[in-house]
């Protein structure tokens, strides 16, 4: 390729819609009537590589195609259409891919209406500056709506005057408008041939041959192979490799320019290096700024995973340094507790994200976790005016030698039917929700804002939420901040010893209640023992719930004749099986199910 | 003669009018008379096979077991034991056992049993509140139970056993124990106890699980046992095995070849025959087992291969299930080693929690140990 693609001709663009409105069936009717690739190859790259991210209908990376496209004018027009990850967890990844875009198609299904995630995606892609084009997808289901959506459509900040595209991706209806609609309403890049490079690395994924795969948008300037380039949030310096387009596969080609999307490698080591969110400048002509935006991720959500057969502890070690190349966010150091052995503590952007890694080291990796109670990074300031982050309640020092504790909070968005508002309003309030704003985007269909802590929202709220309304609300969140809470720890005694795995930070007047309700579930769930067993919740030292598991006074007297001799000694082999498979604490002995289900408790 | 080895022969009857709602012992109800028949014949063709194999035995015990085995006539339970005699040498003074269903034995049925060289006789009682039996699901009242007790006394029988259970949904202390006193009262030479054990299969389990039946909680059913091991000692029946008692001398031939390892041949449906190291079960499908002994086969589903780690386990187990507890020249003698070599920790444990005892000669369970024996057991596996 030896023509220099004239920007003037590019158009970059996301999709961005609420789970299930028909992103990747839109895309694939897009692909389609590119003719970029033939149907069969369609099946066979386009659609979501992992299972798992299937199955979730989410995206954790990123996926850039460049399609060529005839226009209804004759020209010819070169689109990267950038498929972004879908979920909260994530949208610092989707900020990143919509800064590398200057518009994006926002799919609405035509029955369901605009969702809480449709509303803070454009939101996110009005800061950018993207023009937006919304697109009533499904209008061929019997109970779409179109106007109604229209109306809802219209209500959103910055949509109002914005002309409103009807498709259905499934009979193909309305497709080509909205590729015309690209061509007319997303302008083309405005970057500038002669000017120093600046790329932005929106996603990397990594290769065992090649390092760390970088995905760039070009913003100014010119890259090939041989450029002696630089990483600019750490100043690192690198020769390039090789650069490339998606088709979707990865295809070399001699250079990226101004305005186009690609990749690059250049030998990085490991996906540390290639930060989302950083810039790639020449080293020998530095671009003499970063683009801006560029912020270090950081885990929110933490947990710790055991393997449930101490032996599996170096496989498990072994998945997380694998699954921790291709995903940056991830955090992990070694952990040994004395109920559960040795395991690691992780930090997740969230915990879609936490669920995604535990699926996947179950799934692909085949082990067995136990995943203890998530927790939110606590700032503590303590009476010496240090400051410490605790990411595991076990480790909150002292009461007397803290100040006060501030714990993260979110801004929450959340659509609902107003006929469940009632009852979604009485669950953010007992979660410590402040309301902030209610508007109404359609005569029953309102949309609330509240902020409240990170917290409150990992144990229980999605389901919670989701069987209030039926299923009908959508939920969207973004962290704001620390706040100071009146936070404090709460330990569990099992037989007088603190079980560090069960300790949780909480609102102070949500102890008692969640202390009672853990003592009495321990209860239930650890089997008697040959002695009693005390347990108890304390704080500070003072107990303030328990409860007893009584001894075990008798097995059954069964008779034993010849026939159940060998029923009999089996039935006793998988006791025993089962009992050298069980957690310790102390003396008492917990079996693995019963030690699972207590941590699940909220 | 060379020497003969002394086994105990085990017959299996699968038959039952109805089945009680907490049994999962293999037997069907079935009231097909032909199914009966066909059974009676294949299971003397397999005493004729057993019989030309084992020259060299002597039966020193015969116990026809279920099921229930007076879900036969008199005269069919005649057949089947006269057979024993024909095909086997038998001990003359070998201990002969048919298990009986009250509902289902009269006088009649008694003498020709005794008749027919039957010295013993265990009776299903279980309890004596109608009540109770009836939600059980049992086939009898206390009256049957009293009928065929006198009955068996009346056709000669010097030996019988009654079968009690606890641990019974909705028993209360002073039924049991009524009970309890009414059987010591008849003055039976032996009484097995056993606590009503939770099959999730069975119709009860399924009524537990839906929450429809309650089961009186460990703690008190342990109580009932604890007071009824007193009460019994009392009566001067001698606690010989967790769940058995009798008077002097009255201990079960029979059932202690179980728990001391030794021989025995099990015939029928489901029948489970132990010989030097080998256990071996017959199919339990009784048109399967009576097809394959018409074609002259035995009718054998499995067989098992103690290791000598399994063989050391039961030997363990079994033994501590008697009172008397496990020799420990026993063991030695057996495995050439002592028991200390192999389990000196966990007996030590078991020993400070109290729920093991150690003689010069013997390791015994303790009341406590007798109460949570499974879990003394469990320290003996490996
Ligand atoms: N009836 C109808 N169904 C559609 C249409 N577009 C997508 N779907 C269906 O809606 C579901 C979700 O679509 P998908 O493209 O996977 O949504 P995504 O999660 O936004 O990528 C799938 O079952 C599609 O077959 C449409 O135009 N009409
Ligand atoms: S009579 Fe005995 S074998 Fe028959 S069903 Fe009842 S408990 Fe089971």
């Amino acid at each position: 390729m030896t023509e220099i693609t004239k920007a003037a001709n590019i158009r970059n663009f996301s999709i961005i819609a609420h789970i299930d409105h028909g992103k990747s069936t839109i895309a694939d009717r897009i692909l389609e009537l590119t003719e970029t690739i033939s149907q069969r190859e369609i099946r066979e790259q386009v659609l979501d590589d992992m299972d798992l991210e299937r199955e979730k209908g989410i995206t954790i990376k990123s996926k850039p195609v460049r399609l060529l496209y005839k226009a209804l004018n004759g020209k010819q027009y070169i689109f990267n259409l950038i498929d972004t990850p879908g979920h909260v967890d994530f949208s610092y990844e989707v900020s990143r891919s919509l800064a590398a875009c200057e518009g994006a198609l926002m799919v609405v299904d035509a029955a369901q209406g605009v969702q809480a995630q449709t509303i803070s995606n454009v939101q996110m892609a009005l800061e950018h500056k993207l023009s937006i084009i919304p697109v009533i997808n499904k209008i061929d289901l019997s109970t779409a709506d179109p106007e109604k959506v229209s109306k809802e459509i219209k209500k959103i900040n910055g949509l109002s005057e914005s002309p409103i595209l009807m498709a259905s991706a499934r009979d193909g209806t309305g497709i080509r408008e909205v590729l015309e609609a690209i061509v007319k309403y997303i302008p083309p890049p405005d970057g500038k041939l002669e000017k120093p490079l600046q790329a932005l690395i929106f996603d990397s994924v990594y290769n065992p041959y090649q390092g760390s795969v970088v995905y760039i948008r070009i913003v100014n300037g010119v890259v090939k192979p041989g450029s002696k380039i630089q990483t600019m949030s750490n100043k690192n310096n690198y020769e390039v490799n090789e650069v490339g387009i998606f088709m979707p596969k990865r295809k070399k080609v001699e250079q990226l320019s101004v305005g186009e999307v690609g990749y690059l490698t250049a030998g990085f080591k490991d996906i540390t290096l290639t930060k989302v969110g950083d810039t790639i400048t020449n080293s020998e002509q530095p671009a003499d700024r970063q683009l801006p935006g560029y912020k270090k991720v950081i885990p929110m959500v933490f947990c710790s995973f055991y393997p449930v057969e101490n032996d599996d502890y170096p496989d498990l070690k072994y998945a997380l340094e694998k699954l921790s190349l291709n995903d940056s966010a991830i955090s992990y150091i070694p952990e040994n507790s004395p109920a559960l052995g040795f395991g690691f503590r992780c930090g997740f952007l969230g915990l879609l994200h936490m669920e995604i890694i535990q699926e996947r080291l179950e799934r692909e990796y085949q082990i067995q976790l136990i995943a203890t109670t998530p927790s939110v990074l606590y700032r503590v300031y303590l009476k010496n005016k240090q400051i410490i982050e605790i990411d595991n309640p076990s480790s909150l020092p002292e009461a007397a030698l803290i100040d006060y504790i501030e714990e993260p909070f979110i801004e929450l968005t959340l659509i609902t039917p107003s006929q469940f508002l009632g009852g979604i309003m009485e669950l953010l309030q007992d979660r410590r929700g402040v309301f902030k704003n209610m508007e109404y985007l359609d005569k029953d269909i309102a949309r609330l804002l509240y902020h409240l802590p990170l917290n409150e929202i990992m144990l229980d709220f999605y389901d919670r939420i989701k069987s209030i309304s039926k299923g009908y609300a959508s939920i969207d969140y973004h962290i704001m901040g620390y706040q100071e809470s009146a936070l404090i720890k709460v330990d569990v005694l099992v037989n007088q010893e603190v079980v560090d795995n069960l300790s949780f930070i909480t609102h102070k007047d949500k102890a008692y209640e969640r202390a009672r309700k853990i003592v009495d579930n321990l209860k239930t769930a650890i089997p008697r023992q040959l002695f009693e067993v005390p347990i108890q919740a304390s704080v500070n030292r003072k107990i303030i719930a328990r409860s007893t598991v009584r001894a075990l006074k008798k097995n059954v007297i069964a008779k034993c004749y010849g026939g159940d001799i060998s029923r009999k000694r089996k039935l006793l082999e998988k006791q025993k099986a089962g009992k050298k498979r069980m957690k310790r604490i102390g003396k008492v002995e917990i079996p693995q199910e019963a030690f699972m289900s207590i941590l699940k408790i909220d | 003669m060379n020497h003969v080895l002394n086994i105990g022969l085990y017959l299996h009857i699968p038959f039952c009018f109805k089945k009680c709602i907490y049994c999962d012992f293999f037997s069907i109800a079935t009231s097909d008379e032909q199914l009966k028949k066909r059974y009676i014949s294949a299971i003397i063709k397999e005493m004729e096979l057993h019989g030309k194999k084992n020259q060299e035995v002597e039966l020193t015990s015969i116990y026809l077991g279920g099921g229930t085995p007076t879900a036969l006539s008199g005269l069919q339970l005649q057949e089947i034991l006269r057979a024993c005699f024909l095909k086997f040498p038998i001990d003359e003074m070998a201990e002969i056992t048919v298990e009986a269903n009250p509902g289902t034995i009269d006088l009649g049925k008694c003498k020709l049993l005794f008749q027919a060289g039957a010295n013993r006789l265990s009776l299903g009682v279980q309890s004596f509140d109608d009540e109770m039996l009836r939600k059980l699901g049992r086939i009898h009242t206390k009256e049957d139970s009293l009928a065929a007790y006198h009955s068996a006394r009346e056709a000669g029988f010097k030996n019988i056993n009654i079968d009690i259970m606890f641990g019974l949904p909705g028993q209360s202390k002073i039924g049991f124990k009524e009970t309890l006193t009414e059987v010591i009262q008849l003055k039976p030479e032996h009484i097995s106890l056993y606590a009503l054990s939770l099959e999730p299969e069975t119709p009860l389990g399924h009524l537990v699980a839906a929450g429809k039946i309650k089961l009186p909680s460990d703690d008190f059913t342990n109580k009932l046992f604890l007071e009824a091991i007193t009460l019994l000692g009392e009566r001067n029946y001698e606690h010989y095995e967790i769940s058995n008692f009798a008077l002097p001398g009255k201990r079960s031939i029979h059932n202690q070849l179980y728990w001391n390892c030794q021989p025995y041949l099990g015939l029928g449906a489901g029948a489970t025959s132990f010989m030097s190291n080998k256990r071996y079960r017959n199919y339990q499908d009784p048109e399967l087992y009576i097809e394959l002994l018409n074609f002259g086969i035995l009718p054998i589903e499995c067989q098992e291969i103690l290791s000598s780690s399994e063989k050391m386990s039961e030997k363990i187990i079994l033994k501590l299930r008697m009172m008397e507890g496990l020799a420990k020249a026993e063991f030695r003698g057996l495995f050439g080693t002592p028991i200390e070599h192999f389990f000196g920790k966990p007996i030590q444990e078991l020993k400070e929690q109290g729920l093991l005892a150690e003689s010069k000669t013997h390791y015994y369970l303790t009341k406590r140990g007798i109460s949570l024996a499974n879990n003394v057991f469990l320290e003996f596996l490996d």
